[in-house]
């Protein structure tokens, strides 16, 4: 796929207009557990426990496909996230998240089972009708290194209720380095959430424009 | 007559001290955008024992709680409570209107 667009450019908007993404942490004491399918080129699972509302710790396992069929890597890792700030407006939020980790990897293309270390920010900001959010996270292990990095940027036809379902369309954009994908993914998202009162559900799915399935669900409980 | 006087008024201070109970706290919450996210105000109230019912609403900003017959949490526990979860409270007001009022106050 062509480049059409530059992560930094991408960014620069999500700057300029409001921002709400998949929160690695959900509240005191609550857990959080996450399902992604991205479009071929990665699938991911995770889990975490909040023992406050400003840190999670859990574990999450991590498969990487080449666009072009030259390897694979699979990565299974411990991480824990941390919200460095956030601002807590009258009709909005913003956060800053870090997270980091360690883990094993396995790949197609190296021997053998390596240690990988991985680090990670995210960034997002909200309110009940416009969304924005960019996350990088890298990777690094003797074999290889890459990043991931996305941006999305949203909006709600309506305003929500505390006991209705959101309904949001989200555009996402995603850059992989070292040889994972060449160029920016996008895809266009449809994405759902509900409170309950035994716990929160959020699903999205959409396609990219290379017409593949982009895909995530997420329980809050 | 002086005792029956007595009686009376101390009967009708404490019937008109129940009306005016308060039967409801109201929170003003920033931060306030996102159900998902706001789940956890609500398991957080719920767990005390005066709570008799929740409602968030995300457009205002407000949290309220419905209390028990005679009971109170004190602003600093509710505070406390809400900072925990991840939120900044603006306000704290009581109310001798229930929980269901001040829904329908707010078009629910």
């Amino acid at each position: 796929m062509k480049r059409f667009f530059t992560l930094p450019a991408v960014a620069a908007l999500l700057l300029a207009g409001p921002p709400a993404t998949a929160k690695p942490i959900a509240f005191q004491n609550g857990w959080t557990a996450m399902a992604e399918y991205g479009a071929g080129t990665m699938s991911e699972a995770q889990t975490y426990y909040a023992p406050k509302f400003w840190y999670s710790i859990g574990a999450g396992q991590l498969r990487l496909d080449a666009d072009d069929g030259s390897f694979s890597r699979d990565i299974t890792y411990l991480r824990t996230n941390a919200l460095l700030k956030r601002w807590n407006l009258p009709k909005a939020q913003g956060n800053v998240f870090a997270f980091g980790g360690i883990g094993r990897a396995t790949g197609s293309d190296f021997a053998g089972a390596e240690t990988v270390g991985q680090a990670g920010l995210q960034a997002d900001y909200e309110t009940l009708r416009f969304y924005s959010s960019a996350k990088t996270e890298f990777h690094h292990a003797t074999a290889f290194d890459h990043r991931i990095d996305t941006v999305q940027l949203g909006f709600a036809p309506y305003a929500h209720r505390y006991d209705g379902v959101a309904t949001w369309v989200v555009a996402q954009g995603r850059d992989y380095t070292g040889g994972i994908y060449s160029g920016v993914e996008v895809a266009l998202l449809l994405r759902l959430f509900a409170a309950r009162s035994w716990g929160s559900v959020w699903f999205e799915a959409g396609p990219t424009l290379d017409g593949k399935l982009q895909a995530m669900t997420m329980f809050n409980f | 007559m002086l005792k029956s006087l007595t009686a009376f008024t101390l009967a009708l201070a404490s019937t008109f001290a129940a009306a005016q109970a308060n039967q409801s706290i109201t929170m003003k919450v920033d931060g306030l955008v996102c159900a998902f996210c706001a789940q956890g105000i609500e398991k957080k109230l719920k767990g005390f024992a005066a709570t008799d019912g929740v409602y968030v609403n995300l457009e205002h900003g407000l949290v309220a709680m419905g209390l028990k017959t005679g009971t109170d949490v004190p602003d600093a526990e509710l505070t406390s409570t809400l900072t925990d979860a991840g939120y900044t409270v603006k306000g704290i007001s009581r109310s001798a209107q229930p929980l269901s009022a001040i829904q329908k106050e707010h078009g629910e």
